[in-house]
């Protein structure tokens, strides 16, 4: 019962956050909501996989997400600076 | 043993007591690690947020702080126990050598997250409601309000200073 719980909440916040960050329109105000959509999914990923290999599964996700996060945010504020 | 819908807020209290904590203590408000750390937190600003909140919400983004070590520790506790949290530490650590960051924020935090969820599980929490916990932590800083939440971590951040 307590995982059917668990699950329910990531998938909800999951999706909250994937539609604000559809609907933000500025590009660095979307990645904070991004961030959030990407927990929610790591999350869910160990809650449906109940391995203990899907730990490396949701930190795989989790680091190579946030290194996109990084490379988008980074590469913006190269070339376009504070907009 | 407490009911879920009631473990769920107390673990997201926890966790989020926990991360913040831990990234005030790394100090994080105080700049950004990479150039778009930095562009996040002045756009947050400009938007009517705070400057030094908003700087660690863009750190938040760029890699993976105390809040990603305490989702992942959560994670590996209830996948693994205390060894599978520890584990969770480790990729942390290795996360942030990927994106160029010392690293000792998000370790920190996976650690003392991992004894933190393993110390309850004892008491009868379920480490799941944990992970939910930290993804409703996480919602609070990140996907809420961004002017409230980096004025509230800057008032944090200001009793730290």
């Amino acid at each position: 019962m307590a995982e059917l719980i668990a699950l329910y909440v990531c998938g909800l916040i999951a999706l909250f956050a994937a539609v604000r960050t559809v609907i933000e329109p500025h590009p660095y105000r979307k990645l904070p909501y991004l961030n959030v959509m990407n927990f929610a999914i790591a999350g869910l990923i160990v809650l449906v996989l109940s391995h203990p290999l899907s730990i490396l599964a949701a930190a795989a996700y989790f680091v190579g997400s946030t290194l996109e996060a990084n490379a988008i945010a980074s590469a913006r504020a190269a070339v376009m600076g504070n907009d | 043993m407490l009911a879920d819908y009631i473990q769920i807020p107390i673990a997201a209290a926890l966790c989020w007591i926990l991360f913040v904590t831990v990234d005030i203590v790394f100090r994080l408000p105080e700049k950004g690690g990479v150039k778009g750390a930095a562009a996040i937190g002045r756009k947050i600003r400009e938007d009517g947020g705070s400057l030094p909140g908003g700087t660690m919400m863009g750190n938040i983004v760029s890699s993976p702080d105390a809040s990603a070590g305490t989702l992942l520790a959560a994670c590996g506790v209830y996948v693994a126990g205390l060894p599978g949290g520890l584990a969770a530490a480790a990729l942390v650590f290795i996360g942030n050598r990927i994106c160029h960051d010392p690293g000792y924020a998000g370790t920190t935090g996976a650690v003392l997250a991992s004894i933190m969820v393993t110390g309850f599980a004892v008491l009868g929490f379920a480490p799941e409601n944990f992970i939910a916990g930290m993804v409703i932590a996480i919602l609070t800083i990140q996907g809420l309000s961004h002017p409230y939440a980096s004025r509230l971590l800057t008032r944090i951040w200001g009793w730290r200073s």
